[in-house]
């Protein structure tokens, strides 16, 4: 077992409304990452995934707001820093983001250098701009990225061009966790696996010791991560690793989720591809039991009435559901017949 | 759409907005019923008569007066008569003839005509004071002395043959009338302006008139850059660089100069309400067929477009059901500030002499182009050109304000 | 830099085209118009003259003056021609001075007063605006109905009002004019000081005015940019907030840029009328007088001159907007 990076102990942050309500957005998750390894996160849209990819950062400004929980990262914990201890030497040095939008992620009016500058300084003031334009340049060729475009405004760059530059600037301070955020979401094929390709190259160089994959595009989680997640309304509902999760996905919600993917894998050519019936619940009112009761087609009453915790299951695994894992299984597969 | 209507009127900026320009409606209807009459009649025969009640000094003579012994009457009636110059010129003599200078208080006009009564001596010439002045202080005092004296102002009239005077009545410091006895009362809440005509009238017709010209120049604007918007967005290639480049060129210069331009072609007597309207309105779409076609080229390529192009739908009805329906929110808020514009769009021509002829019926420009040209502004008649002003920005912001309102609830970025 | 000279050319030729267009509109529209000019005048310049061989004369004589007798097209050329000369001919009110000499005098005054009256207004609305933006709370609350009820007030009618305020009521400042009316222009100390004096109220008004309208569009453009995606992603990399504050206002600023460009016709115009206001010796307050007075040779100069006026400023705005917004730069130097 490599060494522990991050780890995440009943992390619970909340929005904070323009009418004064309190969406908990993340509720009570908990996760460890190991030195190597990779960590994907899946989910419907609105589901909570990319608030914790911002919570995990330990950096909060309205309208999200932290609640309780522990995040730890290399030994260090962060929960208990000061904002600006935080700013300074945990963004970006130790942990780092890969927004959603990298379209809009870069500053119209600046130049790729002088925002690189601008991140850099913000960590290591002492560096000279001769310094930082040398680091970047090896950097971005290492990366398989021409130094000219530090030269450039964002404008002049395209889209995959954006989002690569958009990476190696996150990862220029080499994060020990780099959380990427629906990295290859909006763009075309090829930008997205020389995106992929990227993120990949970064582990090996050793320029990032570990990352968190959020995405909606389960199967690009199978082939760029060791375990995945999967959270429904601001809950894990389910912790596998990537192969069982696919192959083999517990959770009710996990396996509709599965159903309404392709697989591109021979084992997985025939399953049906179903949608999954209705919207999640308004987390301003989160209901009383199990999230998930609402749009579960195996739900019973006492689903509705109690909240459910994760259990453990198999090796390793967890899942957050009151059926026996052993007669899910059997019933996923009487349907399959 | 019931939704739409909810936010709109939660949204406190249009609310405030609705309900100053619903005031001001108000107003304008509801005075001309309780006033009645012409507002462009001259009834004052002097110009800028001030604001107040104006009281028949003829009928007021001829009512029955009531005797009254009032405590502060004197002082009032010395008061008056006592300019604030006086007060300062008698502290001076006062200080002059050796009073110490602060048991003086020309602010407390009972003690000061004491120390003035027990100290004025027209015999003495203080140093350095010239006979000019020494002889106002005379003037002054025997004025001062004349308020003391309560002696009856006597009213007589003349014998036409022999020229004699004879008394018809006596008038007394405190013969009171009441005001519902005399037949001619007049209420100038405003005053009147150089015409001698009432302010308040005129002003609540003018509002109206601004806000028609307001109306049909808006519409006619918001019409002519609604089209222009809609072919330039949707028909796109040829036309739309055609539109484009007679709209950028008319964004670049001024609408304002081709408004003088025009209004100065026009002769003065045709120049009517309605015509300063419509050239008002023909010279200021620019905005909205710009900001139209910006909207229209987001839609363009949408869905439900698409599919009704492949339909086989005509332009017509694509534009009016595929394309309208979408911008319509935009469109009424285009309106709302053209309408606002052109309010004040025909007040500064009025004020360059190029608005509606001023014999037909008055414009909010109107009013203050003529307070202007009489120097009200110079002579401090306040109430000649204040109260337009005030009428002009308060319903110009309150349509700007229903604009923000409207703005907040459509387009949810800009919200708080 | 080869691709800012092609949208310097671009600029340049769209500048010259709309010249043209503004001096055809200029020579056209007031023909266009269905009353016949020279009869208008005489309406009122013959007036109480009843030989009718002196009316014909006159007559004959405008027709010369404008040279209507000719074709339309030779017309429009001497016209151009002679205003590229500064030759404007003869004004009618203030005979025998020559329109450009007339002119040449108020375009300076009104240069100097509208120019650096809505660059300060428009800078310090910017500034309001942006701190509306960042600040919130209070100050956002008292500012922005007061900006809105501002920017809703005539230029004229914020002339009128600090007029009646300051110079009738306190008499801090003078009623009207330029400079002192028994003063003789010379470069004397007096002589500026009378200037910067009469300066003052016309250029608040213009001023305060202005600051309405910007602070409001700076306002929106700042939170719209505050919500940005770079914004977030710039503080969650640790850059100083002080920086994306800077990156902020930098970017919400230059549309305003294009913003002023849009606007200047309209701010123009509302100052020019300010200016009547004061009888301030400016190009408003010349337009004013030839209306008064139907002096058609003036009004036509005065426009012409405020329209070249106007395109210029936007030239200049365009051209300086390229330098700055490296979003033009990318877009448009291909």
């Amino acid at each position: 077992m490599g060494k522990t990076i991050l780890e995440v102990k009943d992390l619970t942050t909340k929005y904070i409304t323009r009418f004064r309500e309190d969406v908990y957005a993340v509720d009570h998750v908990s996760l460890s990452l190991e030195e190597g390894k990779s960590l994907g996160i899946a989910g419907e849209s609105g589901c909570g995934k990319s608030t914790l990819a911002l919570s995990l950062m330990g950096y909060y400004f309205p309208p999200l707001h932290y609640v309780s929980g522990e995040i730890i990262i290399d030994g260090k914990n962060i929960s208990k820093m000061d904002p600006d201890t935080i700013r300074k030497n945990i963004l970006g040095k130790e942990i780092a983001y890969i927004p959603q939008a990298a379209m809009n992620a870069l500053n119209p009016t600046q130049r790729i250098i002088s925002f690189i500058e601008d991140v850099i300084h913000a960590h290591y003031p002492e560096m000279s701009r001769k310094e930082i334009y040398e680091s970047a340049r090896k950097r971005f060729e290492e990366l398989n990225l021409s130094p000219a475009v530090l030269e450039k405004y964002p404008v002049e760059l395209s889209g995959g061009m954006k989002q690569r530059t958009v990476i190696a600037i996150s990862t220029i301070l080499s994060p020990k966790v780099l959380i990427a955020d629906e990295p290859s979401s909006a763009l075309d094929v090829t930008s997205q696996k020389m995106v992929i390709r990227m993120l990949k190259n970064l582990m090996e160089k050793g320029y990032i010791k570990s990352m968190i994959f959020i995405t909606h595009e389960l199967p690009l989680l199978y082939n760029v991560t060791d375990d995945i997640m999967v959270m429904y309304a601001g809950q894990i509902v389910e912790k596998s690793t990537a192969k069982d999760m696919i192959f083999d996905p517990i959770h009710p919600y996990s396996k509709g989720l599965m159903g309404s993917i392709i697989v591109p894998e021979a084992g997985a050519r025939n399953t049906k591809l179903t949608a999954i019936p209705g919207t999640p619940p308004n987390l301003k009112k989160p209901p009383a039991g199990c999230r998930f009761a609402e749009r579960c087609k195996y739900a019973f009453n006492e689903c509705k009435a109690n909240a459910v915790g994760l259990k453990d299951f198999d090796e390793g695994r967890s899942y957050r559901c009151l059926i026996d894992s052993a007669r899910l299984r059997e019933v996923y597969k009487n349907e399959q017949q | 759409m019931k939704n739409i209507f909810y936010q709109i009127f939660h949204s406190q900026k249009f609310v405030a907005g609705f309900s100053i320009l619903m005031i001001i409606l108000l107003i304008l209807f509801i005075y001309p019923l309780i006033f009645p009459g012409d507002p462009l009649q001259m009834i004052g025969l002097s110009s800028f008569s001030k604001p107040g009640i104006y009281v028949s000094v003829y009928d007021a003579i001829d009512s029955e007066p009531s005797t009254m012994k009032l405590p502060d009457a004197d002082v009032k009636r010395l008061m008056k008569k006592l300019s604030n110059e006086d007060r300062l010129a008698m502290k001076e003599w006062l200080v002059a003839t050796g009073t110490p200078e602060d048991v003086i208080d020309i602010l407390d006009t009972d003690g000061l005509l004491k120390l003035w009564k027990d100290s004025y001596d027209p015999s003495l010439k203080p140093e350095g004071m010239t006979l000019a002045k020494r002889n106002y202080y005379k003037r002054l005092n025997a004025s001062l002395e004349k308020a003391f004296d309560y002696s009856r102002i006597i009213i007589a009239t003349k014998d036409e043959e022999t020229g004699e005077l004879n008394e018809e009545k006596t008038v007394s410091s405190n013969d009171y009338i009441n005001i519902n006895d005399v037949a001619n009362v007049v209420y100038l809440p405003l005053g009147t302006d150089n015409f001698g005509a009432d302010v308040a009238k005129k002003l609540v017709s003018a509002a109206k008139t601004s806000i028609m010209i307001g109306l049909i120049a808006g519409s006619i604007a918001t019409f002519i850059g609604l089209t222009f918007g809609l072919l330039a967005g949707y028909v796109g290639g040829i036309v739309d660089d055609f539109i484009m480049f007679i709209t950028n060129l008319f964004t670049v210069i001024p609408g304002f100069i081709l408004l003088i331009l025009i209004s100065y072609g026009i002769d003065q007597d045709k120049r009517g309400a309605a015509v300063v309207a419509l050239v008002i309105g023909v010279t200021s779409w620019t905005w909205t067929a710009r900001s139209v076609r910006s909207q229209v080229l987001s839609l363009r390529n949408r869905d439900h477009v698409n599919l009704s192009k492949l339909s086989g739908h005509g332009l017509a009805r694509i534009i009016l059901t595929d394309i309208l329906p979408y911008i319509a929110s935009y469109v009424v808020m285009a309106l709302i500030l053209q309408i606002s514009t052109a309010i004040l769009a025909e007040a500064q021509l009025s004020m360059l002499g190029l608005g509606p002829k001023t014999t037909e019926r008055p414009t909010l420009g109107l009013m203050m182009n003529w307070a202007m040209l009489y120097s009200a502004h110079t002579h401090g008649y306040w109430w000649a050109y204040f109260p337009v002003l005030l009428f002009i920005a308060l319903i110009s912001f309150s349509l700007n304000l229903m604009n923000t309102g409207l703005d907040q609830v459509f387009n949810p970025t800009l919200r708080d | 830099m080869k691709g800012y000279r092609k949208y310097f050319a671009k600029k340049l030729l769209w500048f010259f085209l709309t010249l043209i267009i503004a001096f055809v509109l200029n020579f056209v529209l007031p023909r266009l118009m269905p009353a016949d000019p020279i009869a208008n005048i005489m309406s009122r310049t013959a007036r109480g003259i009843n030989e009718s061989a002196a009316t014909r004369a006159m007559y004959e004589n405008y027709v010369k003056a404008f040279g209507l007798d000719k074709p339309a097209i030779v017309q429009f050329t001497t016209y151009v021609r002679n205003a590229f000369r500064g030759d404007f001919g003869q004004s009618f009110s203030q005979y025998p001075r020559k329109v450009n000499d007339i002119i040449s005098n108020a375009i300076l005054w009104t240069i100097g007063l509208q120019m650096p009256a809505i660059i300060v207004g428009w800078l310090l609305g910017n500034i309001l605006g942006a701190l509306a933006a960042y600040i919130r709370k209070g100050f956002d609350k008292l500012l922005m109905p007061l900006s809105l009820f501002l920017s809703c007030v005539p230029a004229f009618g914020m002339a009128v009002i600090l007029l009646g305020l300051f110079a009738v009521k306190l008499k801090i400042f003078p009623v009207a004019g330029g400079y002192g009316f028994d003063l003789i222009p010379t470069f004397s100390w007096k002589f500026i000081k009378s200037i910067l004096l009469h300066y003052q109220l016309p250029f608040w008004s213009i001023v305060i005015i202005s600051i309405g309208g910007q602070a409001i569009g700076m306002r929106s453009m700042s939170i719209y940019e505050l919500n940005a995606d770079y914004v977030k992603y710039s503080r969650y990399l640790g850059v100083k907030d002080r920086k994306i504050v800077r990156y902020v206002f930098r970017n919400a600023m230059l549309p305003q840029v294009t913003g002023l460009a849009l606007s200047l016709g309209t701010m123009v115009g509302g100052a020019l009328v300010a200016e009547t206001v004061f009888s301030y010796p400016g190009l408003g307050t010349t337009i004013l007088k030839a209306v008064t007075a139907s002096d058609y040779p003036l009004l036509s100069a005065a426009t012409l001159i405020i329209t070249i006026m106007v395109l210029v400023a936007n030239f200049a705005i365009d051209i300086i907007y390229g330098l700055i917004d490296p979003r033009v730069k990318a877009t448009q130097f291909e």
